[in-house]
């Protein structure tokens, strides 16, 4: 356990000297910033203005968070896959790996600590953009939703299914380029688009070979679309989850990619 | 009583790239025994198989056949690793990382932590001369600075048996005559190392005993007095050339020879053929001005043992 907190340790201070970390925080700070700007300084916000017609919230207060929150949660994500795809490559580089494989630590007790690593500093940026503006949110509007939170816990999540993906490339071609290519094309692309397919053209489907070939893909494939959406939703709004389904497919998938990770590192030549 | 720290039994190693299309044995059933407290060093041309051997002993890479045994622990365990120190040939550490940090995170996973762990990282950079660099990120260290900063974090936890592969790689004849002393310190307190080195000459300086690594095979293993000696070969220097006046029978049975200026060599079986010779030679009239023992630099040995093993492949 130790050894696995080092690496965490010692991979959170890689991110921060990393420029990327840093243009992270700042865009979250200037975030937090407008969010307090606008929302403090204009003496009276009306809430009803923001029309709550077609939305999945029942308050307003949780629908600004939202509305503000939503688009960088995405942002951060495709900023913190870019920052952290080279996390496990770089361990692997020749001369350092070496060294790392001589101390007394465990193969996977590295790539733990590069996976926990990785999480913590998505953890830690993410709680500081949504903690800043809630807090904002709920002074202005002397409502405290504890339940938008959540959402932290959500993208955190969402974002280590995507992480474990990039680690087994990470392994597999010890290069940060295609790992990074296939989360970027499974977050934006893929994920989204079986969900669509699911869910509002699967009735449409004559070929049953090809609802099976959906259905396949859709279950194996993580779905961040659904995490960050209905998932998200319901629980920023104080909900009980409706369809844990996405949630444990996805946690399958992690579990698996990087039970496959481990068991290659444990016999990869260096 | 001395033990064997390093025990390889049948050790070999196959790489293979391509997918499986192209095949190099890099180390071939290699028997090696070193026993503790001694510095050993393992000479081989490039290619030769040395790192291999290193990686393998380590875990870094997975042997193809055979086993080995470090401190007595089988190399699968990562345990004995915390008695253990290396320094990788290319070492490589995050460039962000300032050599203080370097230490501090190797040392810490090592097990060393707190007060000890603060008192260690001063200690070493002052041993290898890097105190005033300690703040500064290693990505704008010199060549030789980095091999002081490996040394110093091979030498963090305070290891009974430590591997160096070209440690002098890169450092200045100041630096290396530095680093010679801070082995034979080391020597001194009881620890082993294991040298990989093409600098025979300076292998020469330090070692106990030598092993001679071609292509995957141990050609020869021994102290390097053992290696280096030419048993009955002596040199000798005389006056004016009148040794043509031997005997040629004479001049064929010891194989004179003539070498630069007045040097001579000759070969004889024991003390008591050398003698004789010398008696020959002067009632001959042959001013003796000089004689010595022929040796071989471990140079010279080892490019003919290698000679001969790429000799013995054609046939
Ligand atoms: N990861 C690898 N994959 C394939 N072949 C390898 C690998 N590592 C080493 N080799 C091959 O194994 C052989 C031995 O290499 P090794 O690095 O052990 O030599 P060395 O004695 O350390 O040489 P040098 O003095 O140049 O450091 C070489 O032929 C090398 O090409
Ligand atoms: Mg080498």
């Amino acid at each position: 356990m130790k050894n696995i907190w080092i690496v965490t340790w010692f991979t959170l201070k890689e991110a921060m000297a990393r420029k990327v970390f840093i243009f992270f925080f700042i865009l979250s700070l200037l975030a937090i910033i407008i969010t307090g700007l606008i929302f403090l300084l204009s003496s009276s916000v009306d809430i009803n203005a923001f029309g709550m017609k077609n939305m999945p919230y029942d308050n307003p207060v949780t629908m600004i968070e939202m509305m503000i929150i939503s688009p960088l949660t995405s942002l951060c994500l495709l900023l913190a896959i870019f920052s952290t795809a080279s996390f496990v490559p770089i361990m692997l580089e020749k001369g350092n790996i070496d060294l790392l494989l001589s101390k007394p630590v465990s193969r996977d007790q590295l790539l733990w600590g590069k996976f926990f690593g990785g999480i913590l500093v998505v953890l830690l940026n993410i709680a500081f953009l949504v903690i800043g503006v809630w807090l904002i949110i709920s002074i202005k509007f002397s409502s405290w939703n504890f339940a938008f939170l959540n959402i932290i816990i959500t993208v955190v999540f969402t974002f280590a299914v995507l992480y474990s993906l990039m680690i087994l490339f990470g392994v597999l071609t010890k290069s940060s380029t295609p790992g990074m290519m296939v989360t970027y094309f499974v977050f934006i692309i893929l994920s989204p688009l079986l969900f669509a397919a699911k869910d509002k053209f699967y009735g449409m489907i004559a070929s049953s070979l090809v609802k099976t070939i959906i259905d396949i893909f859709y279950y194996i494939i993580p779905k961040t679309s659904e995490l960050l959406g209905t998932i998200t939703n319901d629980l920023v709004s104080g909900k009980s989850i409706e369809n844990y389904q996405p949630i444990l497919t996805s946690l399958a998938f992690l579990i698996l990619t990087m039970g496959i990770s481990i068991s290659v590192f444990r016999k990869k030549d260096f | 009583m001395s033990l064997n720290v390093i025990e390889t039994s049948g050790l070999t190693k196959v790489y293979s790239s391509s997918f499986g299309k192209r095949t190099v044995e890099a180390l071939t059933e290699l028997n090696l025994h070193v026993s503790d407290g001694m510095i050993f060093g393992l000479l081989g041309p490039n290619g030769a198989g040395k790192t291999t051997l290193i990686k393998l002993l380590l875990g870094i890479t997975f042997p193809t056949r055979g086993s080995a045994k470090i401190l007595g622990e089988d190399i699968n365990k990562y345990g004995f690793k915390n008695k253990i120190g290396y320094l990788p040939e290319n070492h490589k550490y995050p460039p962000y990382l300032t050599g203080g940090n370097v230490l501090q995170f190797f040392g810490k996973l090592s097990g060393m932590e707190g007060a000890e762990l603060d008192k260690k990282i001063d200690e070493m950079l002052q041993l290898v001369q890097l105190s005033k660099w300690k703040k500064t990120k290693v990505k704008n260290y010199s060549k030789g600075m980095m091999q002081r900063l490996g040394l110093a974090q091979a030498m963090m936890n305070n290891p009974e048996l430590i591997f160096l592969d070209e440690p002098t790689d890169g450092v200045d004849p100041i630096g290396r005559k530095e680093i010679r002393d801070i082995l034979i310190e080391l020597k001194n307190q009881g620890k082993t190392i294991f040298l990989n080195s093409h600098l025979l000459s300076e292998v020469e300086l330090i070692t106990d005993r030598v092993g001679i690594l071609n292509k995957g095979k141990l050609l020869r293993e021994g102290t390097v007095k053992e290696l280096t000696e030419k048993k009955e070969e002596y040199k000798v220097a005389i006056e004016g050339d009148s040794i043509y006046s031997l005997p040629q029978e004479f001049i064929q049975k010891i194989n004179l020879q003539k070498m630069e200026n007045d040097y001579y060599s000759f070969k004889v079986d024991s003390t008591q053929e050398l003698n004789n010779t010398l008696d020959v030679l002067r009632n001959n009239g042959i001013i003796i001005k000089e004689i010595v023992q022929q040796k071989n630099t471990l140079e010279e040995m080892f490019i003919s043992l290698i000679k001969e093993a790429e000799k013995e492949k054609v046939q």
